[in-house]
């Protein structure tokens, strides 16, 4: 197993991954919340969380496996290509433990709407968005009535294409006490975001 | 969002799990418990505005659940969560009160949507109830005054028309106030921004109705030296009043019914067909029931208007605001005029709370004018109000006292029906001492 390093958010792709997206992903949650960013494959696969009976992987299993994978990082977020649910709805786009370290999201729907045509880099901005929001929750953001913010909860692709990638004035400052707290908590330094 | 606290309900461990999780990160005020027992107990402490509600249970089922929380709260929400045999359940429950229902495992879209639309609904009762309390203790309501009942009930019920746009019909006595209803409904509409146009269809000739409503284009007869805008189209984004609507003659009555239809019209003399959008509200002291029958008032019309009607109150019907009424015009008149009168004589308030204002408060007005106006000190007297009538304190002799309360007593009991308690109230004694003087005096009620 690789370990991430410390003071840092990992980025694990799972299953075959497109590296200029990951690449771009780790950049801007770098810019994002301050902290450097490793991309590092922690799960060989899901198929653990496979539910038979729906074709579909349960989040919820996964970040559990995931938390516990990478000790040393501050957060961990996983980027998979398989479709996700938890057992009460029918899919989601992504889960995170609130106030947790783990998060994960998944790209099976993210490309709804796009042709292969399509300019890559529209699809690239849902799924960073889609990763800074699980992150956000993991710093125990919680859903913002603000529709401009990130942390703004988007029912459908078209509405994560509508949301900006900042956090509003409200959640910005909530992040940052968060990231206070767990600074102080690893006794390193206070990253600006 | 976060103050929206919901109970989930569920012998599902992993599936309340799931579902409170995600309400969490929703940022809601998420309890689960794992039976309808359960539930009962800990709605016994704390009050939820949601609650989500597996059908399926073992114990108290869901079904039975909601029965019993809609019987204690009838202002939850509750929304029944259901797997795809038990539909048939899931309407059932819609007809026991539930808000929703959600086919497990629900889009989380559909999830949203529920609850967003729940917090609308209690949000918009909510503020329902405040404004009503608001105006409980409120004596005016924009321009109207009253702490009557009768008025009060008509402050609620515009508050409630107004955001509506529907069409009103005001009825009531000349005076009563219609016009300020209208304008009131106008003011606290969507439509406030927008124009408020009158259109007196009593005082309008019939031959200058048309082009008063319509407009009409330059040219379009002898005296037409300009094209000008008709009520209609001035009153567009706004809000039309047809007053005196009783009074409007048949063919304009055709002519108003197809625009109310149709939102388009011509001017006279024009070729180019004008849509407008206004609300209308009507207002006539008529009985339109009794014209239709007449034959002088289209019964197509009437419905048309008659969408949402109420009648303003007369004031002989809610005399106790007759002191805050007239104290509003002292006050006013008193200004306008720039004489010192501020108090109106506790003997003068007796003339005018005897008095049966069949001109409503508009004779009030005039009455408070011209009292002001005669008024010789700084409190208006008894001799000051045109309604004064000197018989009844310059009787003529051999009147005895009995003789002239009993004939007061009379008219009083039946200006008021012989209703005790009002007749009482207007004498300014308690009803035994009133029950008494009948008694005593051997009043007769009529049969």
């Amino acid at each position: 197993m690789i370990v991430p390093p410390p003071h840092s958010i990992a980025i694990s792709p799972v299953g075959a991954s497109d590296t200029e997206l990951l690449i771009q992903v780790g950049k801007e949650i770098s810019r994002i919340f301050g902290y450097q960013t490793e991309i590092i494959p922690l799960l060989k696969d899901v198929d653990f969380a496979l539910d038979p009976s729906r074709n579909q992987y349960h989040s919820t299993l996964i970040l559990g496996e995931l938390a516990s994978l990478a000790p040393h990082a501050i957060k961990v977020v996983a980027i998979v290509q398989v479709d996700l649910f938890i057992p009460i709805l029918t899919h989601i786009f992504g889960e995170a433990q609130l106030g947790g370290k783990a998060c994960i999201i998944s790209i099976y729907r993210l490309r709804e709407g796009l042709s292969s045509l399509s300019n890559p880099e529209f699809y690239h901005k849902r799924v960073v968005k889609e990763a800074i929001h699980e992150l956000g929750h993991t710093f125990r953001l919680r859903h913002c009535r603000d529709q401009s913010c990130i942390m703004h909860y988007c029912r459908t692709v078209k509405d994560v294409d509508r949301r900006s990638d900042q956090f509003c004035r409200y959640c910005k400052v909530l992040l940052e006490d968060e990231m206070k707290r767990l600074n102080r908590n690893w006794g390193s330094r206070n990253p600006a975001i | 969002m976060g103050s929206t606290k919901i109970l989930v309900v569920d012998d599902e461990l992993i599936m309340r799990e799931s579902l409170a999780g995600w309400l969490y990160r929703d940022g809601y005020d998420v309890k689960t418990v794992g039976s309808g027992e359960e539930a009962l107990e800990r709605l016994k402490g704390t009050r939820f505005d949601i609650l989500l509600v597996d059908i399926k249970m073992e114990g108290i089922s869901g079904l039975d659940l909601l029965r019993q929380v809609k019987e204690d709260d009838p202002d939850v929400a509750v929304v029944m969560i259901t797997a795809y045999g038990s539909i048939s359940t899931a309407i059932e429950a819609m007809k026991n009160g539930a808000f929703d229902y959600l086919l497990k495992p629900f889009d989380p879209e559909a999830l949203g949507v529920v609850i967003d639309k729940i917090i609308e609904h209690q949000d918009q009762a909510r503020e329902n109830i405040f404004l009503r309390e608001q105006f409980k203790d409120r004596t005016r309501f924009e321009s109207m005054i009253g702490q009557s009942k009768a008025m009060q009930e008509v402050f609620d019920l515009i508050q409630d028309v107004a955001p509506t746009g529907s069409t009103v019909l005001i009825t009531g006595e000349t005076g009563t106030g219609k016009g300020l209803a209208a304008k009131a409904i106008h003011t606290n509409s969507p439509r406030c921004e927008g124009p408020f146009v009158q259109v007196n269809c009593g005082a309008i000739p019939e031959h200058l109705m048309e082009s008063e409503l319509f407009g009409h284009q330059k040219g379009a007869f002898t005296d037409a030296k300009e094209t000008k805008k008709g009520r209609l189209e001035l009153a567009h984004d706004g809000t039309l009043l047809l007053d005196e609507i009783g009074e409007i003659g048949m063919r304009m009555q055709i002519d108003l019914l197809r625009v109310l239809e149709d939102g388009v019209f011509y001017r006279v003399g024009g070729t180019q067909p004008i849509e407008v959008d206004f609300r209308v509200i009507a207002s006539t002291n008529r009985n339109l029931e009794e014209a239709i029958k007449e034959g002088i008032f289209r019964e197509d019309l009437y419905y048309r208007l008659n969408v949402i009607s109420f009648q303003m109150p007369s004031l002989r019907e809610r005399k106790e605001d007759i002191p805050l009424v007239a104290e509003h015009f002292l006050l006013r008149f008193s200004q306008e005029t720039n004489k010192p009168v501020d108090q109106i004589s506790r003997e003068a308030i007796d003339e005018m709370m005897l008095y049966e204002w069949p001109g409503n408060v508009r004779e009030l007005e005039n009455a408070l004018e011209r009292a002001v106006v005669v008024c010789k000190g700084r409190k208006i007297l008894p001799e000051d109000l045109p309604i004064f009538r000197p018989e009844y304190l310059a009787l003529p002799n051999g009147n005895s006292l009995k003789r002239v309360e009993t004939e007061h007593i009379t008219k009083i009991l039946n200006i008021n029906q012989w209703n005790i308690a009002k007749s009482a109230k207007v004498l300014g004694v308690d009803r035994s001492t009133l029950y008494n003087k009948i008694k005593r005096y051997q009043i007769p009620k009529p049969t």
